[in-house]
């Protein structure tokens, strides 16, 4: 059972919300941004290129205009591969953990683990960064041996930054989850 | 307001009458125009520096001081009353979005 909505990330490019409830106990919630646009990625090529071109008229070095396809190229090829987010993804199975997945626009993924024993909450903090104050999605990890403080926070959707509204679908959706291990029989 | 005038007076008396008054060991003029071009530019550069400085004491995302702090840890819960108005006190963040969020319209 899957559905897809559209919303807004923070600085207002459209991203869409898909989530999927593989069983009463496992959901996954992907947050997909827009991809490479043709229009930006021709404007940047053109402008390394032009900027180039003018070295080569100053300095009469063709050099100048090999080094500026090289540049070219190996930079769309680091920034497909280390930072151009496609898709970032949170699956939610009960009582085993949360993983978080993102995956890059030229294929790569790389995921997080963290297993329940260690996940307090899922909350929607609200903190400063670069000013401007953002909501954002953040699981609470807690000590094992305290288990009334808050170790360490991990935010989520931090490349798609999505809107208050894309937040609170995905809080209501992890929390019904989450709320299943307070009543489940605690087994340790 | 003393320090005032007698700045005014070594910047705008030429040399050859302070010599003739006696005074002759006193600072280069250079000087009386340098030190407020230095204090100004400080001033400026202090705008930027303090900018820079709240930039970098900011948080991160991903650290608890955005959650909880040292006074809210250690807070001790003050015995519920009957009919009085609760105490004041840090609520943990995952009451407050309950509170907030979960509601249905």
């Amino acid at each position: 059972m899957a559905e897809e909505r559209r919303f807004r990330s923070a600085s207002g490019v459209p991203i869409t919300l898909r989530r999927r409830q593989h069983s009463a106990s496992c959901r996954e919630l992907a947050v997909r941004g827009p991809r490479l646009q043709l229009r930006s990625l021709s404007a940047a090529t053109s402008a390394v290129w032009l900027a180039a071109y003018g070295l080569f008229a100053l300095s009469e070095n063709s050099m100048v205009l090999s080094a500026a396809i090289f540049i070219t190229l190996i930079g769309l090829i680091i920034y497909l591969h280390f930072v151009k987010i496609d898709q970032e993804s949170l699956l939610v199975i009960g009582s085993l953990g949360i993983q978080v997945t993102s995956s890059y626009a030229s294929g790569k993924e790389s995921t997080v683990f963290i297993e329940m024993g260690q996940v307090k909450d899922v909350v929607i903090n609200e903190a400063i960064h670069m000013q401007k104050v953002i909501y954002y999605l953040c699981i609470l990890l807690q000590d094992p041996e305290d288990p009334q403080g808050v170790s360490e926070v991990v935010p989520l959707f931090q490349s798609s930054k999505p809107r208050l509204d894309c937040l609170i679908e995905v809080y209501k959706s992890c929390q019904e989850i989450l709320e299943q291990r307070k009543t489940a029989p605690q087994s340790n | 307001f003393y320090c005032a005038v007698l700045y005014l007076i070594w910047a705008y008396i030429p040399e050859t009458w302070l010599f003739s008054l006696g005074l002759t060991y006193w600072p280069q003029k250079y000087w009386a125009v340098a030190l407020p071009v230095y204090l100004l530019v400080a001033v400026g550069i202090g705008y930027i520096l303090l900018f820079g400085i709240n930039m970098m004491s900011t948080a991160p995302l991903n650290s608890t001081h955005t959650v909880t702090d040292n006074f809210a840890k250690k807070q001790r819960q003050k015995k519920f009353q009957e009919e009085a108005i609760p105490a004041l006190r840090d609520i943990p963040i995952s009451e407050v979005n309950r509170m907030f969020f979960l509601p249905e319209k």
